[in-house]
């Protein structure tokens, strides 16, 4: 089940997306949240903007430019969980507020997950399969394994992947009690020097052009695997049987890319991960500067994809151990979220 | 309420309801065109602005005609509202 990544772009909280882009310089959270740095967003004409969900912005301004002058994709499949909350909440809020009664459409339109991919499809105007993906904290990695199995039918096709979620007041508000972000001041800075439970919020929306096709291609996904536990023996005896059954014989891991957070109730997950890798293996976290999301795993593979296609060099500030590793060959991103729902996704250069 | 007051208030709420975020109430003309070449406003947001009626002043427009008498311009929106305003 693997595929070939062509084309990326991310917009995050940190400087991801057009010319300039630079993540040696740390871009700093606000009040525990990482919001995601919006372009200007040319290509919305009219009145669309406004009427846009955050979500949607975030998901049709990173998605478009990919698609432009490029043949129309075989498929549009986008993973996000909260997706446009913020309009949901106010949908809901209304139905009370004026008791079921003149609801106006625009706050249900956007608050709905599938916005994200109807409107790159209208923009775009693309009539081919379109799906979102739901799945919590595997959203995107539900969206991956669908891209896989449709290349793996069609391997010549094109497909628009993505993954894209917002910050919304309510959910941090209920994650927040939940424990599960941050209850005192916290700095991404020292983010990984925190002891308490919960993470920063964040917030992004990264995609990517895939196919069958490697000529050309950034780098090969060559396998991903979901893993649905709370106990950590069993979640890594299955990242040990991912790595042996999808590294090739006499390969290592170069770099892991750890989903750490700053949680201390999920530390344990990462550590036992880092142990199975070795001295050989670089290990770098990326979560101080996306923030925790249910698709934050999304941020990790557009960091990878750069990684490995050499446009981007590992800043000092993501590394947490210096392997002896000297190239970049396979990258093994490591994610969990609220600690029940992890993910392995081996990254790979085109051979 | 003044008429100046309530036209004062009645941008303000467009602004809000119609998510028009670069904007503040100054920028909005008292005689300026709401659809077309003026503000720019669009057939979804009509609907926005007869749910605002309803919403906040409780009036119902129910006739398509009678609407687009009222939704010219704030002028027509504030008399409108002085007329037939039920709270």
């Amino acid at each position: 089940m693997s595929f070939y990544i062509h084309k990326t772009t991310c917009i995050s909280p940190q400087q991801t997306f057009g010319d300039n882009i630079d993540i040696e310089q740390l871009r700093p959270s606000v009040d525990n949240k990482l919001y995601a740095v919006e372009p200007a967003y040319p290509q919305f004409k009219g009145n669309a903007l406004r009427r846009m969900s955050k979500s949607t912005r975030i998901g049709s301004g990173a998605a478009l430019p990919l698609l432009a002058g490029a043949p129309q994709p075989d498929g549009i499949i986008i993973g996000t969980q909260v997706s446009g909350m913020e309009e949901n909440s106010k949908f809901l809020n209304q139905i009370i507020e004026y008791n079921e009664d003149m609801l106006t459409p625009g706050s249900f339109v956007q608050g709905t997950p599938n916005t994200i991919s109807s409107q790159i499809a209208l923009i775009s105007n693309n009539k081919n399969y379109n799906i979102t993906h739901v799945h919590r904290g595997l959203a995107f990695e539900n969206a991956v394994i669908d891209v896989a199995m449709l290349v793996n039918e069609s391997p010549q096709n094109t497909y628009l992947l993505g993954g894209v979620d917002e910050i919304s007041l309510n959910n941090y508000t209920l994650d927040t009690l939940a424990g599960w972000f941050k209850k005192e001041d916290c700095s991404n800075n020292n983010l990984y020097s925190s002891a308490t439970d919960g993470s920063l919020s964040g917030e992004g929306a990264a995609m990517f052009i895939v196919s069958g096709d490697k000529q050309g291609a950034l780098a090969q996904l060559k396998a991903i695997t979901t893993i649905h536990s709370t106990d950590a023996e069993v979640v890594e005896n299955r990242i040990k049987t991912f790595l042996q059954n999808n590294l090739p014989e006499g390969e290592k891991i170069d770099l892991l890319l750890s989903g750490e957070n700053g949680d201390r109730r999920s530390t344990h997950f990462y550590k036992n991960c880092e142990a199975l890798q070795g001295s050989y293996t670089t290990i770098a976290r990326f979560k101080h500067l996306c923030g925790e999301y249910p698709t934050a795993s999304s941020f990790a593979l557009w960091l990878a994809c750069n990684f490995i296609g050499g446009a981007l060099e590992l800043p000092h500030h993501m590394l947490k151990k210096a392997g002896t590793a000297i190239g970049l060959k396979n990258i093994l991103i490591y994610n969990t979220h609220k600690i029940g729902q992890h993910s392995c996704m081996l990254l790979s250069v085109v051979s | 309420m003044e008429i100046t007051d309530l036209k004062e208030k009645l941008k303000v709420q467009i602004i809000q309801f119609l998510n028009l975020t670069d904007l503040t109430p100054a920028d909005i003309k008292d005689d300026e065109p709401l659809f077309g070449d003026g503000l720019g406003l669009d057939s979804i947001d009509s609907l926005e602005l007869i749910v605002l009626l309803k919403r906040e002043y409780g009036i119902n427009i129910q006739d398509p005609k009678e609407g687009r008498k009222v939704l010219i311009d704030i002028n027509t929106m504030a008399a409108y509202i002085q007329q037939h305003a039920q709270k």
